[in-house]
Formats: structure tokens, sequence, C-alpha cells
């Protein structure tokens, strides 16, 4: 009976050792998953998204019929909106042609610019069910282009990054559950000074639930209702991503910076699509590689 | 052929825990309670009350197996899911040798499943630096509606597979004793 007692503290010291050791191997800093990791998340992924099907078909059903409630007065709003649109549009062609002419006259191409980027639909196939982690599971992975530390948006604005991509399906770590180490590198588009103030995106506050935009400098006049933009210079993201808007500005605890509380635009519960962020402008370390790339 | 029930249907248990956040309807989301869907863990303690006999290990194998693929597919860590179910259903399959079976014992039994685990996974997840939620907020946050919400899963499941894993047991472990 003793030996069979002294066996079992056996096995839970050694489930024990690996459980620190499998920890220790996943908190490094890793690259890429192992095949291992990729085949289990194409499997379960590909098995969620044929559970999704029906569940979406329903919960949307759901949601359509509380929305048939509101579509005409819905519609009357849009109809006044629509006919300052077309002078909207007149003039956005104008500044566009003589921004063309510009751009050739000073002989750069446009393609260069850090706001191009090419966009991957994808649809969401499931949520981790461990909520601590903020992730949720997409269906497009490396071969439709999907790779790490891509910008995930939806038609509202940005709501997160491609924390890991498998072949056929990646996790999107979702803007509330960054730290400081995925920055975002952010202007304020502010009204009344001709030069933006710039900051980085260093978190997420649980309880005002806003983003921490830290300004760059102290004496900027940031005033609240003012959007936040991507900047396009931390490297991942494209220019021009819109990320939210400022609610609040303090000074820190250090009283050295300032921290503005900046509400996302984008809703980062309820969403069914994405789009993936695929930016055009190179990054020197990525020009380095692709020789390798090549090769293989 | 029957083998692979069991294994099949704890894997239809996993897929639907992804997809269980979908079904919760929109004002609790909005009130920021965390319902994190133990449904997996709840097939296992059937499976160990009503499939494995004394000498049998079948829910604990599952637990480390699928364990493993919850820490792989839904966290960005490895190990902590699969140590703690394979741990507590241990646990649990210790605990049924003791108690009589029936009804009231396997709900109790859950309900001690889903706290355990629960618990658990936030202590380890605290220690790594994961959460920082104190813990009089992680019992209201989390620990109650967690556990309410998998109490009514389980009170769905125990009726549609009790007589089922019966069946599967008898039918597997008595051929061989003949």
């Amino acid at each position: 009976m003793l030996f069979f007692r002294r066996k079992r503290l056996f096995i839970i010291l050694i489930g024990f050792i690996i459980l620190v050791g499998s920890i220790g191997f996943s908190l490094r800093d890793r690259e890429e998953l192992t095949t291992v990791e990729e085949f289990l998340h194409d499997a379960v992924g590909w098995f969620q998204g044929v559970v999704h099907q029906p569940v979406e078909f329903t919960t949307t059903l759901v949601s359509n019929i509380n929305e048939l409630k509101h579509i005409y007065e819905e519609n009357q709003v849009l109809k006044t909106r629509l006919s300052q649109y077309n002078l909207l549009l007149h003039e956005v062609k104008e500044l566009r042609k003589e921004n063309d002419e510009l751009y050739s006259v000073l002989g750069k191409t446009e393609s260069e610019s850090l706001n191009e980027f090419i966009p991957i639909q994808a649809s969401v196939i499931a949520r981790s069910k461990e909520q601590w982690f903020k992730m949720i599971t997409i269906n497009k992975g490396e071969q439709d282009g999907v790779e790490t530390n891509m910008a995930v948006i939806t038609g509202e604005g940005m709501v997160g990054k491609i924390y890991s991509s498998s072949q056929f399906t990646s996790s999107v770590l979702l803007l509330n559950g960054f730290d400081r180490s995925n920055r975002i590198s952010v202007v304020v588009d502010a009204e009344e000074t001709d030069k933006d103030p710039t900051g980085f995106i260093v978190g997420y506050d649980e309880e005002a639930e806003t983003l921490l935009l830290e300004l760059d400098e102290y004496d900027v006049e940031v005033s609240e209702g003012e959007l936040v933009v991507s900047s396009g210079l931390g490297g991942v993201f494209p220019k021009g991503l819109e990320i939210g808007t400022i609610e609040e500005v303090a000074p820190d605890k250090y009283g050295l910076t300032k921290v503005a509380h900046v509400s996302p635009s984008a809703d980062l519960y309820n969403f069914g699509h994405v789009i993936v962020v695929d930016r055009q402008a190179t990054i020197p370390s990525e020009v380095e590689s692709e020789p390798e790339e090549g090769e293989e | 052929m029957q083998r692979f029930y069991l294994p099949s249907f704890v894997l239809l248990m996993l897929i639907l825990e992804g997809v269980a956040l979908d079904f919760l309807p929109q004002f609790l989301m909005d009130k920021d309670l965390l319902i994190v869907p133990h449904w997996m863990l709840l097939f296992l303690v059937l499976i160990a009350i009503y499939y494995d006999f004394e000498n049998t290990y079948y829910a604990v194998l599952y637990a480390v197996i699928f364990g493993l693929m919850i820490d792989i597919v839904s966290t960005s860590v490895i190990g902590v899911y699969m140590f703690i179910y394979a741990l507590v259903i241990y646990i649990i399959h210790g605990l049924r040798k003791v108690l009589h079976t029936n009804y009231l014992v396997a709900f109790l039994l859950a309900v001690l499943d889903v706290i355990m685990v629960d618990i658990g996974v936030y202590i380890i997840y605290f220690f790594i630096g994961i959460n920082h939620m104190q813990w009089n907020e992680y019992m209201s946050v989390r620990l109650v509606p967690t556990l309410i919400g998998n109490m009514i899963f389980f009170i769905l499941l125990y009726p549609i597979f009790k007589g089922k894993l019966m069946k599967w047991s008898s039918d597997r472990f008595d051929s061989k004793r003949v």
C-alpha cells in the first residue's frame, strides 16, 4: 500500500515538473508555432468552422429581427445624409486628383506610402474559452497570406493583431489584451494645432475599459473627443487605421508624461467578420529576410 | 467501433466550447461577467463516474490528452489545463469509490470539480502574471457566474449521457471478463 502511495506522489510530482517546463517553453518569445500546434489549431479550427455556421445563422437571425424595428427611422436619416455625400464625393475626387498631380511633380510613387495595404477578408470561427487571453480564432492562415503581427480591423476600426498564425487558421489578440510588449504608434488628430501630437498605446485599463495612450511630449494640447489613428511608424501597422477617441487626459503617476484614456471605436465583443491588414510598405528587416524566402 | 464514441464526444465538447460564447445573451457580456465554459470537464466527470471502474483510468487519460488540446487551441500557455484537468479528474475518480453514485452525488461532484478547476487555473495564471484580478473580484466576476452557467449545462448533459455511458461501459468491460 505504501508503495502505491509513493508511486502516486511520484506521478503528481512528475506532472508538476512537466507543467512548469511547458509553461516555461510557451512563455518565452516564440516566432512561430511548432508543427504539432499548427496541426491542432487547423484541425480544431476546421471543426469549429463547421459548427459555427448554424450557430451564426441563428444568432444573426435573432439580431436581424431586432434590427427590423428601427429600419424605417434609420432609412430616413440615411437618405438625408446621402445627398450630402454626393457633394463630399466630388470634393474628394478633386482633392485626390490634385494630390496625384502633386505626387507626380515630386516624383514619388504613391505605392510606397505607409497607408497602402492589401485587405484579407476573414470570418471569426471561435473565441478563446479562457477569457483572460482575449483571443479569437479566424479562418484564414499562412496559406492566405496572414502573418504574425498584422493588424486586424473591422469596419469601425482596429480590433487587434495576429498573435500567431498556422496554415489555415490564425489567432487574433484583441486590443483589450495589449500590453507594453505590443505597442501601437499613434497620432492624435488634433483640431487646433497644426502639428499632431504623437504617442504610443501602451496597454488597456480593465476598469475604465479604455486604452492607455502615452503621449510623447508633455506640453501638447489634447482634448476630449479627438480621433486617435495609427501613425504607421511602429513598423507593422499601416498608417491611418482608426483606433479610438480620447476620453480623458491626465498626467501619469510620476508626473513625467501625459496619459490619455482612449475608448476603442470598434466593438470588441460583437463582430463576425474582420479584415486582416497586409501592409505594403516593407520593413527594413523584412527586406533582408526576403532572399531566404526565395530559396525555399 | 464503440471505443471511438467516447473520444469523439469529448472532442465535440471541446469544439463546442469555442463557439459557446456566441450562445450567451448580450446583456451578460455588457455586465463584464466572465463565464468560462467547462463543458468538456463536465463530460469527463460523467465518464469518471459512470464509465470508469476502480481500476480503469480512461477519464484521466482523456483529461491529459484533451486538456493539452485546450491549452494549445485556446490559450497561449501550454500545460495549465492539462495538469489541472488531470489532477481534478483523478481526485473525482478517487472520491467516487467512497461515495454511492446517484444524481445528487454526481451533481455535487461536478460542482466541486468546476470550483477546483477554476480556482486552480486562477492561481496558476495569477502566478504567471496573465490575470491581475484580486480574489474578491474574481469570486464575484468569474467564479460564481462560471459555476452557475456550467451547472445549467450539467443538468442538460446528465440525462442525455448517463444511460449511454453505463451501456458503453458494460459493453466494453463485461465482454472482456467473460
